[in-house]
């Protein structure tokens, strides 16, 4: 990942600018993997935080979406998994064959997505990846997998992109709704830990800064210890707990309360979340009401988009529209 | 500046491996010694260049700055052994967990005036330069005797100087960590596999979600809390797994095991000070080899039976 000699000469957009999008710009920029001018990126909400910080970075911001897809190569889809009906919808007919859609939405198939664009483009480019936060510190953790009209090259220019903010590998898709109650929400479980640990750390005594800043020093030591490692994690706890000592006393406590067991839940549960959640896009039909109405409304006022274009129907099936509007060339 | 290690083992190692690596002394400056030549990490610093003697009088000597990287109850016979040989120059360090400065300066006083004393507790992450240490100074040591300490532990990660009072809490918190992370990236693999994906995929996944998790933290002005929040989209996957790890009391386990960590830390700190420990309690083997190096001999005060290790009365060496 250094910085010296890995540089994306595409453009690339993102529909969508909260945190996700906000974190993949800071970590790109601050990689020097892609030029901020070459970095768009939309949303209606122009109140957003996250806009102001993209625009800090020398990202073109706009509140159309087809202006971020006409203006970019790699287009990443960074909304949550219940909008990207509706933006596939709105963009299908701006897609070009250069195109790469990468989709970032947890639970959202890439055959939902081909299966949208083919209204519009015989053969819609798409990848799926699972990220995570981390890609703002240059530490995320990435997998992709590539639908059927992807080339190789697309795969290796996303891989070269998403290394760049920490480790990337390709999977096979449907190992990304595991992955997501692992990487994806383990940040989570990682700040939960931390603010415990420093809780036990004030517990005996220790001044809440130094307690914060011991308990995350010892997190990231640890887990780095294990990725430059070839041993197995429980060689490495052994390696730590000497014989009547502090630590395996320590890890008595814990192993007696079920720790372990709390995180094998905790990647499952967030696992079949994922599962759930794209099973209830892909069977329910979703009310436009159930769409926060500011977002739909604000969609409806950019350029270009119609109430029948974006789909609002009621009771609508947001994948399986019946419009077509095969666009050839 | 030389620097030596009294103790061959893991922590050693870990320090020597981590020093190397960051350039902050050269491996030829570095001795450490152990009267067991078996240890494995003993091959380790060889390889790294670092001189390797079984006399912890030499290593004494070829150093300006000493660590102590033996376990805690070792440490009272180590300083009976090179007492004689500390000089004004050196500069004690103890990583032992749990033994006091005072207990240190005690036994070195029967030596040398004003022994330079710090005590230092780190964790083992120093391996890999993301170490976290913190550090007292005794009653005789210089502030540029602290500096110095800390420019070489800072090159293997964080440091800090703090009240010796806190440093038993800190073994439970930074110094066990670890511990607690390698148990939590097993589980986290495991929960992986669960669901479907290949062992070293999991674990590797796993590690760097934790990793990059607790950078964020590092870097970041915003509370855990805060991060947490942003993680959590309405509705999705990750509020849900964290309800599974609020119902079963996570945060309490956490915050159990730093507190018996530190509970055990002080308990072994007041054992040490307090109890006549026989010298059969310690390993005998190890006990041999220690009587076998140069200088120390059976009728030193160390061997006698029931010693109060830390209360010797044998009159001061000046």
């Amino acid at each position: 990942r250094c910085l010296c000699c890995v540089t994306v000469k595409m453009s690339v957009g993102f529909i969508g600018a909260g945190q996700l999008a906000h974190a993949l710009v800071k970590g790109f920029t601050a990689a020097g993997v892609i030029a901020t001018h070459r970095i768009t990126a939309s949303s209606p909400d122009t109140d957003l935080p996250t806009v102001i910080g993209l625009r800090k970075m020398g990202a073109y911001f706009t509140t159309s979406n087809k202006e971020t897809v006409n203006k970019s190569d790699v287009l990443f889809l960074a909304v949550k998994p219940h909008i990207i009906p509706f933006v596939l919808d709105e963009i299908g007919p701006d897609i070009e064959d250069r195109h790469l859609i990468v989709s970032c939405a947890a639970g959202v198939t890439i055959s939902s997505i081909e299966k949208k664009l083919l209204q519009y483009r015989p053969a819609p480019k798409v990848i799926r990846c699972m990220t995570n936060t981390p890609v703002v510190v240059r530490e995320g953790a990435t997998v992709y997998a590539t639908g059927s009209h992807a080339e190789v090259e697309d795969g290796k220019l996303l891989e070269q992109l998403m290394g760049s903010v920490g480790y990337c590998t390709e999977v096979e898709e449907d190992l990304i709704d595991a992955v997501t109650g692992l990487s994806g929400s383990g940040p989570a479980y990682a700040f939960l830990a931390v603010d415990a640990l420093a809780d036990g750390g004030v517990k005996m005594g220790l001044p809440r800064r130094l307690a914060v800043r011991l308990g995350a020093q010892a997190l990231l030591g640890a887990a780095k210890m294990l990725l430059e490692s070839e041993q197995h994690p429980g060689q490495l706890k052994d390696n730590v707990a000497s014989p009547g000592g502090a630590t395996i006393h320590a890890l008595h406590v814990m192993e007696s309360g079920g720790f372990r067991s709390l995180l094998i839940n905790a990647v499952e549960a967030s696992c079949i979340r994922t599962r759930e959640l794209q099973h209830l896009a892909d069977q329910e039909k979703i009310s436009p009401a159930a769409i926060k109405k500011t977002t739909l409304d604000k969609v409806l006022q950019q350029p270009g988009a119609t109430a029948a274009g974006v789909g609002v129907r009621t009771g609508l099936n947001l994948f399986n529209s019946s419009t077509s509007k095969h666009k050839k060339n």
